[in-house]
């Protein structure tokens, strides 16, 4: 209700509208992976961002344990490259994929005036011809960086609620 | 009891052709678990996963589910995971540490070497019951360690580890001996890839130089070179093709051990060196000389493929655990392993690559995995009952001791998993 949200403290009101900013940054990277459009989601990261999906629930550090992807941006760009390539067998045919993410929440505080912590929720479904169908769900957690015109991941975390148990072939970022 | 004859299952193996029903037939794949996984040895797990008095770690050998637990002494033991009273299985976690391992269902209690540690309401049993050693938690017939690497036999007949490796052992030396400890750990968990189709597709696979042409054509990039897939200034990446345009690693020669293990000679040439890898020679050297630290480094195998459990990778400096499910339906583990002694970066840098190269969402795996999936639907054809494995066949080298070597990406090595099989599968 308009009413409502006029009367909210005006701190309040800058963290929705930044809020809204930031998911509708998220759910635009969720329909450029959707759509395949990777070479534009690599352009999403900033040059020192990460791309993370753990292997164990909770774990600390991508340095001192096995992750399901622990891409720096030179290694994503060689991830990007291959999604593309002709001959990824594995994407013979291709997977067809939705994300759904939801439960946007800001914070906590990263310290870094232009940098700002989001976390979510989504389900990723995955079709592909011939292949059981795929259903992944967890929590993204965003660090993203205010830059001129827009926003960059700094780094992208993937918590899958099975991290830890045994996976068929993976091609699609989560 | 089997419904083949032993004559039967013998051909089933040629020379140079396998059947497709040892991938397909379920029958066939009970009786692997029983005259193979149930004959010789297994590898179970690397002593670094249960340092402490009470530790365990749970796998499973032959489908069953066994625990790796150390005891309060200090001593290892393999133990079938499964409660003496009614038969639950005891632990669930598949790691952690207990004073005593309690199963749920009554409350009986274990000491971690296996023996009986506590009975609710006791003396309700007969007295005797209780001190017989099966209502504890049983220990498999055989167990032996090499090196920290732990192997168990559900055949209390089966020969001692060592002759059963045979020169196979060389690989575990080679790993090992490159930690300046001389000693390795599995410190940062495991990969778990799965896939559809059955577990010998893995093995061909580790003994296979021949399919990255084309299986990982996705992996080389503009330049014609793959990613680096090891970290060092030199000797990370290599060339993907040679001057007359074949794979490198299709040149590369492969060798078949006796028992049906393999080994692929290493993809690259040069010593990994820079920064952090001449810290690291430099603590071999001081160690060992010069001459012992070049002889240690020198890359000798991509990896030792122990028949019909693990993978030891080399190159990759880590440990593949391969677990049949069923017939159709395989689980693998990969392990990073630590070198004791070396710095820390170069754990660091192992990990960082293991997630690239054998993680089920890497580049080279994704391939493989797609690669176990099609064969299993292509050899579910019947226009055909055979499945060749001819490649370099007729022109071997006998090396001795049981080894034999093909260059140019032989299948020597599938040839000796499969002659293995044969021995082992025709005799009732």
């Amino acid at each position: 209700m308009a009413s409502g949200i006029s009367s909210r403290p005006r701190a309040s009101r800058n963290a929705g509208a930044r809020l809204a900013e930031l998911q509708e940054f998220i759910e635009h990277e969720a329909n450029l992976l959707d759509e395949q459009r990777f070479d534009e989601w690599l352009k999403l990261f900033a040059d020192d961002g990460v791309y993370w999906v753990p292997a164990r629930p909770g774990q600390e550090s991508p340095l001192t344990h096995v992750s399901l992807f622990y891409d720096d941006k030179p290694t994503l760009k060689i991830r990007v490259e291959r999604l593309k390539h002709p001959k990824i067998h594995s994407q013979v045919p291709r997977s067809k994929t939705v994300r759904l993410v939801s439960n946007f929440r800001l914070g906590p505080p990263t310290g870094a005036p232009a940098e700002h912590c989001v976390s979510s929720k989504f389900v990723l479904l995955e079709d592909r011809p011939g292949v059981e169908r795929r259903l992944f769900g967890g929590r993204y957690t965003h660090r993203l960086r205010v830059v001129p015109g827009g926003l960059r991941i700094v780094s992208k975390r993937v918590d899958l609620t099975n991290c830890d148990q045994f996976f068929p072939s993976l091609t699609q970022p989560f | 009891m089997s419904n083949f004859s032993n004559e039967y299952l013998r051909g089933l193996v040629l020379e140079d052709r396998v059947h497709r029903s040892i991938y397909t037939d379920p029958a066939i794949f009970e009786l692997e678990i029983e005259r193979i996984f149930g004959r010789v040895w297994l590898y179970v797990g690397h002593q670094s996963q249960v340092p402490n008095p009470g530790d365990f770690f749970c796998t499973t050998l032959a489908r069953q589910p066994v625990v790796l637990s150390r005891d309060r002494e200090g001593a290892i033991h393999v133990l079938f995971n499964r409660c003496g009273h009614r038969g639950a299985r005891v632990l669930s976690e598949e790691c952690g540490n207990a004073r005593v391992f309690t199963c749920m269902y009554h409350g009986w209690s274990f000491q971690p070497n296996g023996e009986l540690a506590g009975v609710p309401m006791r003396r309700d049993f007969p007295a005797e019951t209780l001190v017989d050693p099966q209502f504890g938690m049983v220990r498999l017939p055989r167990v032996e360690s090499y090196r920290g690497f732990v192997f168990a036999s559900l055949n209390p007949h089966v020969k001692p580890l060592a002759e059963y490796l045979g020169e196979a052992i060389r690989g575990i030396d080679e790993l090992v001996d490159r930690a300046p400890e001389g000693d390795v750990e599995l410190w940062a968990g495991c990969h778990r890839y799965e896939y559809r189709g059955n577990w010998k597709l893995q093995f061909e696979n580790m003994a296979d130089m021949y399919h990255p042409a084309a299986a990982h054509a996705s992996t080389v990039g503009p330049d014609g070179r793959q990613f680096k897939r090891r970290s060092g200034g030199t000797g990370g990446d290599a060339p993907f093709f040679a001057a007359n345009g074949e794979a490198v690693v299709a040149q590369t020669g492969v060798r078949g051990f006796q028992g049906g293990h393999s080994s692929e000679a290493s993809l690259f040439r040069e010593e990994q060196a820079g920064g952090v890898w001449d810290e690291y020679r430099a603590l071999l050297v001081a160690k060992h000389g010069e001459e012992r630290t070049r002889e240690i480094l020198r890359n000798r195998r991509h990896s030792m493929t122990i028949f019909p459990s693990v993978d030891i990778l080399i190159a990759q400096t880590s440990v593949r655990v391969i677990r049949p499910v069923a017939v159709d339906r395989t689980e693998v583990q990969v392990y990073p392993v630590r070198l004791k002694g070396a710095p820390a970066q170069i754990s660091i840098d192992v990990i960082r690559f293991v997630n690239i190269t054998h993680a089920a969402a890497s580049f080279i795996q994704s391939d493989d995995l797609e690669a176990f999936e099609r064969s299993s639907q292509g050899l579910a054809t019947s226009g055909t009952d055979w499945v060749l494995v001819a490649r370099g066949l007729g022109s071997e080298v006998d090396e001795g001791n049981g080894v034999s070597f093909g260059d140019r990406s032989s299948e020597v090595g599938q040839r000796a998993q499969h002659y293995a099989w044969r021995d082992l599968m025709s005799v009732g």
